[in-house]
């Protein structure tokens, strides 16, 4: 079944059943994820002044390196969403190019996360340094490997759209994929705000 | 009818064909309030009222996500939005705990 | 509708061992979860024995010190983990599709995965007793004693329950879109059958509750294997973070337990009433606010940790409004039997027990929830008898009953009623001689997780009582097992509806064929079935003709998967960075090659459909 000669229904990923179990079910699993990532938080903001004579947040981060890591990825949730778009239309090209884009921008933003983390660990903030250090990378850690994660699979679907094409069974994978995409940008929004900007506020 | 899952179920009237419109208008508005964010701690970042300026900022922000580009605001999305709000529940009662019982601020 | 052209004709119908390992069937995988779960269980049991064993005569000398530790620390972790949860996803599995009239849950392959990785971590954690010494850190693993004065048996904690924990969190995903999309039609929310609410309340709690213990047990795993500081005060750490993290899972979790035994104990007393379930819209509600309030009073658990008045008065007053919703279901169960036509099969003597021990249970949670009586309870054997009889006295009892109900309907035979009777009186005088004196010892100040007591204390009448009944238990135990293995000789001859059932599982033969229902059946009311039989009805109206039905393929995979993770845990424990990369990469490729060969099933065709329906009446 190629894109070319499938005619689908207006919202292909939630044409069959098994669509809509797992569009819903993938929602459920992002509410499980607000509990993962809010524990994740609590613990960070409990620990965060816990720097025990070791770097502190506001002599670590670097506000335009923060600044350019949340527009490549806000950037990238728009591509993604720009994707979902392209496959209403039963695109497949549209599709697939914009998801093209997403991967690169989240690669560029993994890229940025790996030169950040080095920088830190060479100016002796790591994991066992402190409790400070113990839950920043923890928290940023886990959402850096959401981006991985979510590069991987989107990726694994661009793959899969050259031989499949768009089709009931294929609009669901991409349609959870950009979900998830979107989940990971949101998540980034509260580190950028409570990590980085509260941390450099110092309060 | 078939037990098949893979079977359309439906096919009613032809969707709305969305444009790209609005999801750039949620764009640019994103871009600006993580603007405002960052500004305000650069300029202001010795204000008592930068920290809860930047988080409302933020949960604003992931509205926008929720409800645009995840189209949260569309129909059949009532039990998304009860996972993802009780969900967001959990997460805020453990955030505020550990704020006052775990000397998080 | 005739199945269109790439759907494979020929299934791959696998026979044997092969058929368990690879299945993908609600049914077969209920089994699985309850001989795994049976299996935790004794072994659960067989540590609580001598537990008791040690604790009957004071100074004793049997289990003393560090291994008196790592029976009370894995009989804890191996009730609740592997045992509890198993054996209610278990019922959930082999009953919930059926109750809504579906052919299948919504996941079948995810289904598996959850089972396997719970067996896997399950596993994992027992392994420790051959490798160098389980947990000994409580099943609550607080902090500095897990992470910084425990040997290396808490690193099974860690990663078991991890793994186990995450097959959890699938499963109640898995149902609860089960019970959302898959519903028969006319099947609306408010016909639901009492057990498929609770089971849905159950799997939303799981979904909100263990991220929490996903969260706090990556911290603790941090903190031992890669020297983080989470829990380590000195470099700015916080040790009650765990306590807090472990509590919002934890005490959702005993609802997650307790709420599916209030709908086994529902069915129970109405089928053997044979009158509809008093209030059942009352009960719905009640069930969902105790699930809801669940998630509000976690830190009841710490109140001797030094939050403060005003904290330890909000979660205590917060505690105590729900008795009001369990009050409501107690009453309700009550007014159901009144007036009823009341059968005392072996199932209905379990619930008629739970109801007074289930109260006892829940009056000492109210006194438990009193912040200033707590600090005198905390840590004794009062809290041991409380929480035995919410979740023995509460829980145990449901499961059992529900077993008795739904075996039939789980493997075709009837066990034996007789042999169930004295499994039942055993059981329940078992439990009340074990645990009702251990409310007196621990008012008498006797502390929780010591492994020995003196002489002349006053403890040793109620100690020596104690062990009597965990004997009597074990007996029950035995005569449950000798009652299974007998009914196991007889032919398979239960009938589809042996106790005069209202709901729709009843309505299929015992046990339930392959696809469940040969027609997708029409809902009409409340109690399916029942609104039927009154009707002068012998069967359900069918929503749809006779039809070819598509059916999930069977895979190895879940099983792989589960072993990858399982080779990793091992990997993290001993820092054997090959070994988790083999382990994580074996589980990655698995999902790889789930994503990229689409399933697309097999159908079963209405001749089949029709010679197992002969077959049946024959």
């Amino acid at each position: 079944m190629k894109s070319e000669m499938a005619i689908l229904p207006p919202n292909p990923e939630k044409a069959t059943l098994e669509g809509k179990n797992k569009v819903l079910g993938f929602w459920l699993f992002l509410g499980g994820e607000m509990v993962l990532f809010g524990s994740l938080f609590a613990t960070f903001i409990a620990l965060r002044h816990g720097t025990a004579g070791g770097p502190k947040a506001q002599e670590l981060f670097s506000l335009p390196m923060v600044a350019l890591a949340t527009f490549i990825l806000l950037t990238s949730s728009l591509t993604s969403v720009l994707a979902i778009l392209g496959m209403h239309r039963q695109n497949v090209g549209v599709l697939r190019g914009w998801l093209w884009i997403t991967v690169l921008l989240g690669v560029a933003f993994l890229g940025l996360e790996v030169y950040e983390f080095t920088e830190y660990v060479n100016e002796g903030h790591t994991i066992s340094s402190s409790a400070f250090g113990s839950a920043f990378y923890t928290l940023v850690g886990f959402h850096g490997g959401h981006v991985l994660a979510g590069v991987t699979w989107i990726t694994l679907l661009i793959a899969q759209s050259y031989k499949k094409g768009l089709t009931v069974i294929t609009a669901p994978k991409f349609y959870l994929a950009s979900l998830y995409w979107h989940f990971v940008d949101l998540v980034w929004v509260f580190i950028f705000t409570v990590v980085y900007l509260i941390g450099k506020v110092g309060t | 009818m078939s037990n098949d899952l893979n079977q359309p179920v439906e096919i009613k009237h032809i969707a709305h064909q969305e444009g790209p419109k609005r999801h750039l208008i949620t764009f640019v508005i994103s871009i600006l309030f993580t603007a405002f964010a960052f500004a305000a701690v650069v300029f202001a970042g010795q204000s008592p009222f930068v920290a809860p300026f930047i988080v409302v900022l933020a949960l604003v922000q992931v509205l926008f996500q929720l409800y645009i580009w995840m189209h949260m605001d569309q129909k059949g999305h009532e039990l998304p939005a009860i996972g993802i709000y009780f969900g967001f529940l959990i997460a805020f009662l453990a955030v505020v705990t550990f704020v006052y019982w775990l000397g998080g601020y | 509708m005739v199945g269109h052209g790439h759907v494979s004709h020929s299934p791959k119908r696998y026979t044997g061992l092969m058929d368990w390992l690879t299945t993908v069937d609600h049914k077969k995988i209920g089994i699985l979860y309850l001989i795994a779960g049976g299996f935790f269980f004794l072994i659960g049991g067989l540590e609580a024995i001598l537990i008791r064993v040690q604790l009957m005569y004071p100074e004793n000398h049997i289990f003393v010190g560090a291994t008196f530790n790592e029976l009370t620390t894995m009989h804890g972790t191996t009730m609740i983990f592997l045992a509890a949860m198993p054996v209610i996803f278990a019922l959930m599995n082999a009953i919930v599709p059926l109750q809504i009239g579906a052919r299948d849950v919504a996941f079948p392959f995810l289904n598996a995965l959850g089972f396997w990785l719970f067996f896997m971590g399950g596993v994992l954690l027992n392994s420790s007793w051959f490798l160098g010494g389980a947990p000994d850190a409580g099943w609550t693993a607080y902090p500095p004693l897990s992470s910084s004065f425990s040997g290396h048996g808490v690193d099974f904690y860690v990663l078991g329950l991890q793994i186990a924990g995450v097959g959890t969190w699938i499963g109640g995903i898995n149902f609860l879109v089960t019970i959302i999309n898959m519903r028969a039609p006319g099947m609306t929310f408010m016909r639901l059958p009492l057990f498929t609410w609770t089971a849905f309340v159950t799997s939303a709690m799981v979904l909100f509750a263990f991220p929490a213990i996903t969260v706090s047990l990556v911290l603790l795993m941090f903190d031992r294997l890669f020297h983080a500081n989470f829990f380590n005060p000195a470099s700015g750490g916080n040790e009650v973070i765990w306590e807090h993290l472990f509590w919002i899972f934890g005490h959702p979790e005993v609802y997650i337990l307790i709420l599916p035994c209030f709908g086994i104990i529902s069915e129970i007393v109405t089928i053997f009433s044979k009158k509809r379930l008093f209030g059942y819209s009352a009960m719905v509600f009640a069930t969902v606010l105790i699930g809801f309030l669940g998630f509000m009073v976690w830190a009841h658990h710490m109140f001797t940790v030094g939050m403060g008045p005003v904290a330890n008065a909000i979660f205590g007053v917060a505690t105590m409004l729900i008795a009001i919703p369990t009050g409501i279901k107690i009453f309700n169960w009550l007014f159901t039997m009144w007036g009823g036509h009341i059968r005392f099969t072996t199932a209905m003597l379990y619930a008629v027990g739970f109801i007074p021990t289930f109260v006892i249970g829940g009056m000492t949670g109210v006194m438990l929830a009193v912040p200033a009586a707590d600090l005198q309870y905390h840590d004794t054997y009062f809290v041991i008898a409380h929480f035995h009889y919410v979740i023995v006295g509460g829980m145990a009892f449901g499961l059992f009953g529900g077993l008795y109900l739904w075996w039939p309907k789980m493997f075709g035979r009837m066990l034996n009623e007789s042999l169930g009777k004295w499994n039942f009186w055993f059981f329940f005088i078992g439990f009340h001689l074990t645990f009702f004196p251990q409310h007196f010892l621990g008012l008498m100040g006797m502390p929780r997780r010591v492994f020995t007591y003196l002489p002349g204390q006053g403890f040793e009448l109620g100690n020596f009582l104690s062990s009597i009944g965990a004997f009597l238990m074990g007996v029950a135990t035995v005569i449950l097992i000798i009652n299974i293995v007998v009914t196991n000789a007889l032919p398979k001859n239960a009938p589809a509806d042996p106790w005069d059932g209202r709901t729709l599982e009843w309505a299929i033969p015992s046990p339930a064929p392959e696809y469940n229902f040969a027609q997708t059946p029409l809902v009409r009311g409340l109690d399916a079935l029942w609104t039927e039989k009154m009707a002068g009805k012998k069967e359900m109206t069918p929503a749809e003709p006779l039809g070819s039905i598509h059916m999930p393929s069977a895979s190895i995979m879940p099983l792989i998967m589960a072993i990858g993770l399982f080779i990793a845990g091992f990997g993290f424990m001993y820092h054997l960075i090959p070994v988790i990369v083999l382990g994580l990469g074996i589980t990655v490729v698995c999902m790889f090659i789930r994503s990229l060969y689409d399933d697309h099933g097999w159908h079963i065709e209405p001749d089949e459909i029709e010679n197992n329906r002969k077959g049946v009446k024959a």
